[in-house]
């Protein structure tokens, strides 16, 4: 083929200045919004103030002018004692708020010497596999000092969350000081996507028990530790549209908070340190409208429906990471332009935290280089821009608030529909989530090859292959770190009793079969060096299931 | 226990007739590892079955035991792994490894988030193509095209 040849759209993609009047999500867009497009818009009911129901302008009365969003780092990789070096160099810096990233094997509750962690292990995030591993992240500071929020989700956070809880104890701080988060979704935490996910190596209904035990144990005796129960990020990373991105995350947070009812939490007390992680793509407006509709939902939903009468219990806090799949491999510097368009999103819906993804992401794991850029990213929106300056400097546009409406519409329609079918849980068990997702993965790879969807640099204007400039990736040595932790954790099995080890595993199964709040016995299982794979082992056989 | 079964049945109908279907071939798609992003393996049976092949998908956390035994009890013409989170070298080199145990000489390729130096790898330990982030359907139809008429020259 020749570079002129390559040059050109290849399939159906179209090369002319062809405009869908349309949002990602397929809601129309008008020339142009006057007054009497807004509808029945009420200033006072639907806008309010900002700090005030139903919140639209945003979750705090100052926003930015009082506190900039958090802009945390996301740091995990290796071992912990690597990833302690690097909190400790970056609190340096001036960082204060760290993503702390899992890698996969104890994502699903394995010890970094296990069989199935071959290759894996230091990967995609740090390996916790026993408590002092948890120590070795804390080296240096509290837990009442930095904050960690952790990428976990249950089962393995209750054993997450009962290391944190020890290290406290340990250090002397007491629980109520304790800051943070734990990420805490049963579902959408492992890539959203397929129920295999959740379901292959830990029983469902023991998952989301765990998940309540979290939120009980938080709610009683840690009030500044925020628990995130929606991972709409990834949930929406999978292809799915704004719309359903709001409707299944929120429907997702609102059956959990059911199930916590149901425990006789107080509705009062534990949704106020529930938090969302979410996503914000390339559709500027359309994102905007989301997170501001998904404010209003929320308000209305904790006030109206689950009778919260305390005003933190209806104001919903979101964090955002840019959206990974809005990246190209292709041209990837244009990367850093799309995760601003992104962020700026972010910063006019009333984000409390973002995270952009790097530039490099689609050649491989991101670089100090990288991260760098997409810090820098959001120090030009906050530091330079001006558009921190004043509160939803958007609220009142008539085409914002229009479009708002529209986008609180269409995500009640979808919730009332997820209701129908007996709530979000429901929906996921009988795999009408993952139809509903894949079939909106397939639409768009058919909407980029025909050129309904533009991607630059993927199906318009393209550079030839030689012209791209050189990624350099972070380099991984699985290999190393595996051989290593293996090392670890025999010498550290070696150094326990045996007799304290047992113990400490027959607790965790009286515990489980009686019902009790996992977390005190798990905390008595690490204290007796009972590993993060055991500790998920003693709770299998608790519930007579296996997976090998 | 929860076993994933291979899926036969489309994960959607087609909605365009393939133009042609020269081959009724089968392939043979997995991910491998504890990775779970699955977006692009599924859009890529998709694209597949909509190119004419039969796809026997095996969902995720394969490892290289099952996936060279279900090629072999299928009869499957390639292979193709999925990766985003840096798997590829170690699962890939394992199952290249499997293949040869077993005797199994059928085109594998993989995809996804792979640096360019270890496609480049990829490719010397013997894996047909790797198939990076930000192709069209055609492509991707056309690829596999390809390197199975090179397995079969």
């Amino acid at each position: 083929m020749s570079d002129a040849a390559k040059q050109q759209p290849a399939g159906r993609a179209r090369d002319y200045e062809e405009q869908l009047f349309e949002t990602g999500a397929g809601i129309g867009i008008r020339a142009l919004y006057q007054p009497e497009d807004t509808g029945d818009f009420d200033v006072g009911r639907d806008l309010g103030e900002p700090g005030d129901y139903p919140f639209t302008r945003g979750p705090y009365p100052g926003m930015y002018r009082e506190r900039i969003w958090t802009r945390r780092f996301q740091v995990g990789f290796g071992s912990p004692q690597e990833t302690n070096e690097r909190i400790k160099y970056l609190h340096g810096q001036g960082a204060n708020g760290f993503v702390i990233t899992i890698d996969l094997p104890t994502s699903y509750g394995f010890d970094s010497d296990d069989q199935i962690a071959d290759g894996e292990v230091g990967v995609t995030g740090v390996p916790i596999s026993t408590l002092e591993d948890m120590e070795t992240l804390y080296d240096g500071f509290g837990p009442d000092a930095v904050s960690y929020a952790l990428s976990i989700r249950p089962p393995v956070s209750a054993v997450t969350l009962a290391m944190l809880a020890s290290v406290a104890e340990r250090k002397g701080v007491p629980f109520d000081k304790v800051i943070g988060t734990q990420q805490n979704d049963p579902f959408y935490q492992m890539s959203g996507g397929p129920l295999q996910t959740v379901t292959q190596f830990f029983p469902l209904d023991g998952t989301l028990r765990l998940c309540v035990d979290n939120i009980e144990f938080i709610s009683k005796n840690m009030p500044r530790l925020n628990w995130m129960v929606t991972n709409g990020y990834n949930l929406r990373e999978t292809g799915i549209n704004a719309i359903q991105d709001g409707a299944f995350t929120l429907g997702h947070a609102f059956d959990i908070f059911r199930r916590a009812r149901e425990r006789g939490l107080d509705v009062d007390l534990f949704p106020r340190r529930a938090s969302f992680f979410l996503s914000c793509s390339i559709d500027f407006f359309e994102e905007i409208a989301k997170f501001r509709a998904m404010r209003r939902i929320y308000a209305r939903t904790m006030r109206e429906e689950f009778g919260a009468t305390n005003p933190e219990c209806w104001r919903l806090r979101f964090s955002v990471q840019s959206a990974g799949n809005t990246l190209t491999r292709q041209q990837p510097q244009v990367n850093i332009i799309r995760a601003s368009v992104e962020a700026m999103a972010a910063v006019f819906g009333g984000a409390q935290s973002i995270h952009l993804c790097s530039y490099d992401e689609a050649h491989g794991l991101p670089t100090e280089e990288s991260s760098r850029m997409a810090l820098r990213t959001q120090q030009v929106i906050a530091y330079e821009s001006g558009i921190t300056k004043t509160i939803d400097p958007l609220g009142g546009s008539y085409y914002v608030e229009t479009l708002t409406n529209d986008m609180e519409a269409a995500i009640r329609a979808r919730l009332a529909d997820i209701g129908e079918r007996g709530g979000m849980v429901a929906c996921i068990r009988e795999g009408w989530l993952e139809r509903e997702i894949n079939a909106e993965r397939i639409k768009n790879q058919k909407d980029i090859d025909s050129g309904r969807r533009n991607l630059v640099g993927v199906n318009r204007f393209r550079i030839p292959p030689e012209e791209e400039v050189p990624i350099a990736t972070h380099k991984i040595r699985a290999d190393v770190w595996g051989a290593r932790r293996g090392e670890y954790l025999r010498q550290y099995r070696a150094g326990r009793d045996p007799q304290a080890w047992a113990d400490a595993m027959a607790h965790i199964g009286r515990a489980w079969k009686a019902g009790e709040n996992m977390v005190p016995a798990l905390m008595n299982a690490v204290k007796n060096k009972v590993t993060m794979g055991e500790c998920h082992e003693a709770m299998r056989q608790a519930q007579s299931w296996s997976f090998r | 226990m929860t076993i994933h079964e291979p899926i036969h049945e489309p994960i959607h109908e087609p909605i365009h007739e393939p133009i042609h279907r020269p081959l009724h071939r089968r392939i043979l798609l997995a991910k491998m590892g504890l990775d779970c992003h699955d977006t692009g393996i599924v859009t890529v049976a998709s694209v597949l079955r909509d190119a004419g092949y039969e796809v026997v998908y095996l969902g995720l956390h394969n490892f290289a035991d099952r996936v060279v035994k279900t090629a072999i009890e299928e009869d499957a013409d390639a292979i193709g792994i999925s990766f985003l989170s840096g798997q590829h070298m170690t699962q890939m080199r394992r199952l290249i490894e499997q293949m040869q145990s077993e005797g199994l000489r059928i085109p594998v390729f993989c995809g996804g988030v792979i640096p360019d130096d270890d496609a480049e790898a990829l490719k010397a330990m013997g894996v047909a193509d790797v198939m990076l982030p930000g192709l069209l359907s055609s492509d991707v139809a056309a690829r596999v095209e390809g390197l199975l008429a090179r397995g079969a020259a």
